[in-house]
């Protein structure tokens, strides 16, 4: 199998939130504001905007791990889902060479009323797999799972750690190049855990690069080579895991 | 896997790029469109799971209203029940489509908010999916057309090519409009309710129901200036063996030309925004 090169380069990323209040949602208020004009319409020109990161910039490549810290809000989750292409950059760019598997959400496209069944291929599906590939890795992830007959049956009835296990034997059976994670995922129950904890490794390991948000500082130092502070949308350079102490302190 | 394995995202670089990034993000969707078949597809199943019927509900409650609907009004305007009941379900199946994808529309990237905030989809899978969807309801309610065409004899004077292009022409412009009504909900959550009412006025304003006769020329403003009039009419009479009016094709391919590039130029200006709108 060959090894494309993988690699992420971010340059003076910036991305901004417009704001769209509830009252800004309704058409009539709009059209009401066009009809007055004047001082309402000055308000009219720009919505709020939020300034979620700021002038963003890294590049990483393959045997990276990046850990992103931050507190609530510092734009973590922002710059993961801008790595995972939903959110376009408002300014700046991003490049990234390779499969992208962004793991933000377990419960992403999870429909309770489906089996198990359904809902590992609908999650393959938008992971990017095609249905031949979904159907060779079935049985790999039905049987990681430990669901075993559940599968048949609709996910609404299965307990909150059945769903888990389920999400997380779904979602982690891509292969990617580059690995997105907002917080390390590790769900059900002590047995399950060691298994998540081994299938991640086995991902990450797979994966060029790794970018894990986390506060969680003893896992940083676990997984990742690299760290990364956030703090109100503006990026610390990127430095080695070590030096994670002194970027605290910072 | 078919996912890009080369992805770069940038600010804005003036006009031309957000067209070039709007016309790749269609050219994704289409390389990837079994991915918005299998969404389509999970939808119809999901919608009906538990039930023995499934989406054959819908084609048997349009069955029954086509029939009651058929025979009454046919006693009231005193038309002979052969022409009128093939009319009324070529009707009331058609619009049913129409109305479909443009109600459904507005709910296409409202729905899709998860999946569009963290993954790099493609827009244009959803609006596909929201077509594809109506597409395999349309499947089932052929029952309905087959059956009435055969049972009163209609087939033997129809031209199903021909209706095939209505089809096509149909689809078409109804993918912009719930397109460009899908974004329109996203930002202002007040369209929906309008587009309800607009497509319940225009099914009653629409000869669904009703036949235009002598009293009524073809040129009547109701019929010439109705949108929904000529989508409807090039499926239709192609079915019923009547001629298509060439003013019904031009207004159809005119409307799918400028319907598109209106709609594509909104997605270009608003594709970066709509993620946040939802």
């Amino acid at each position: 199998m060959k090894a494309p090169p993988v690699s992420i380069s971010c340059r003076d990323l910036s991305l901004r939130f417009p704001v769209y209040g509830v009252d800004a949602k309704s058409l009539k208020k709009k059209l009401a504001q066009v009809a007055v004009g004047g001082r309402l319409g000055s308000t009219l020109a720009g919505a709020t905007e939020v300034t979620a990161l700021s002038g963003v910039s890294f590049d990483l490549k393959a045997g990276d791990r990046l850990g992103l810290i931050g507190h609530n809000g510092s734009g973590k989750t922002t710059l993961l889902r801008a790595l995972s292409g939903a959110y376009e950059p408002d300014e700046g760019q991003i490049e990234i060479e390779g499969r992208i598997a962004a793991l933000l959400d377990l419960q992403l496209g999870i429909d309770p009323s489906a089996t198990g069944i359904d809902n590992i291929r609908l999650r393959g599906r938008i992971a990017g797999l095609s249905s031949r590939e979904i159907e060779e890795r079935m049985d790999e992830i039905a049987e990681f799972s430990g669901l075993g007959a559940f599968l048949g049956l609709p996910v609404k009835t299965y307990s909150a750690g059945m769903q888990a296990r389920l999400a997380f034997a779904a979602a982690t059976s891509v292969e990617a190049d580059v690995l997105l994670m907002d917080e390390w995922l590790a769900v059900g129950d002590a047995d399950f855990q060691k298994l998540a904890h081994k299938r991640l490794l086995k991902l990450v390991e797979r994966a060029g690069i790794l970018v894990l948000a986390s506060h969680d500082h003893h896992l940083l130092r676990l997984y990742c080579n690299k760290v990364m502070r956030l703090e109100g949308g503006v990026a610390s350079p990127v430095t080695d895991i070590r030096k994670l102490d002194e970027l605290l302190a910072a | 896997m078919d996912t890009a394995t080369h992805m770069l995202r940038t600010g804005r670089r003036g006009t031309l790029f957000e067209y070039q990034m709007a016309l790749r993000d269609l050219r994704n969707s289409f390389e990837r469109i079994g991915l918005a078949w299998s969404l389509a597809w999970h939808d119809v199943v999901s919608r009906y799971r538990g039930s023995i019927l499934g989406p054959l509900w819908i084609t048997l409650s349009m069955a029954l209203m086509v029939l009651g609907i058929g025979f009454l009004y046919a006693g009231l305007f005193q038309q002979p029940i052969d022409t009128f009941m093939p009319f009324v379900a070529m009707g009331i199946v058609f619009f049913g489509v129409i109305a479909g994808v443009i109600t459904e529309g507005c709910q296409t990237f409202v729905n899709a908010a998860g999946m569009l905030s963290q993954t790099s989809l493609p827009m244009f899978t959803f609006v596909w999916r929201t077509v594809l969807r109506n597409l395999i309801y349309l499947g089932h309610h052929l029952i309905i057309v087959v059956g009435v065409l055969i049972w009163f004899g209609a087939w033997k004077t129809s031209n199903p090519l021909l209706a095939l292009v209505g089809v096509v022409l149909m689809v078409g412009n109804l993918a912009w409009a719930s397109m460009l009504l899908g974004i329109a909900s996203a930002r202002f959550r007040d369209v929906p309710q309008i587009v309800i009412s607009v497509v319940q006025f225009a099914m009653f304003m629409t000869p669904v129901f009703w036949l235009p006769d002598a009293r009524f020329s073809d040129n009547h403003l109701v019929l010439v200036a109705n949108p929904f009039y000529h989508l409807l009419e090039a499926v239709r009479a192609p079915l019923l063996g009547e001629a298509v009016s060439g003013l019904t094709y031009t207004v159809l391919i005119a409307m799918l030309v400028l319907g598109w590039a209106a709609t594509f130029s909104i997605f270009a200006t608003t594709r970066r925004r709509i993620v946040h709108y939802l």
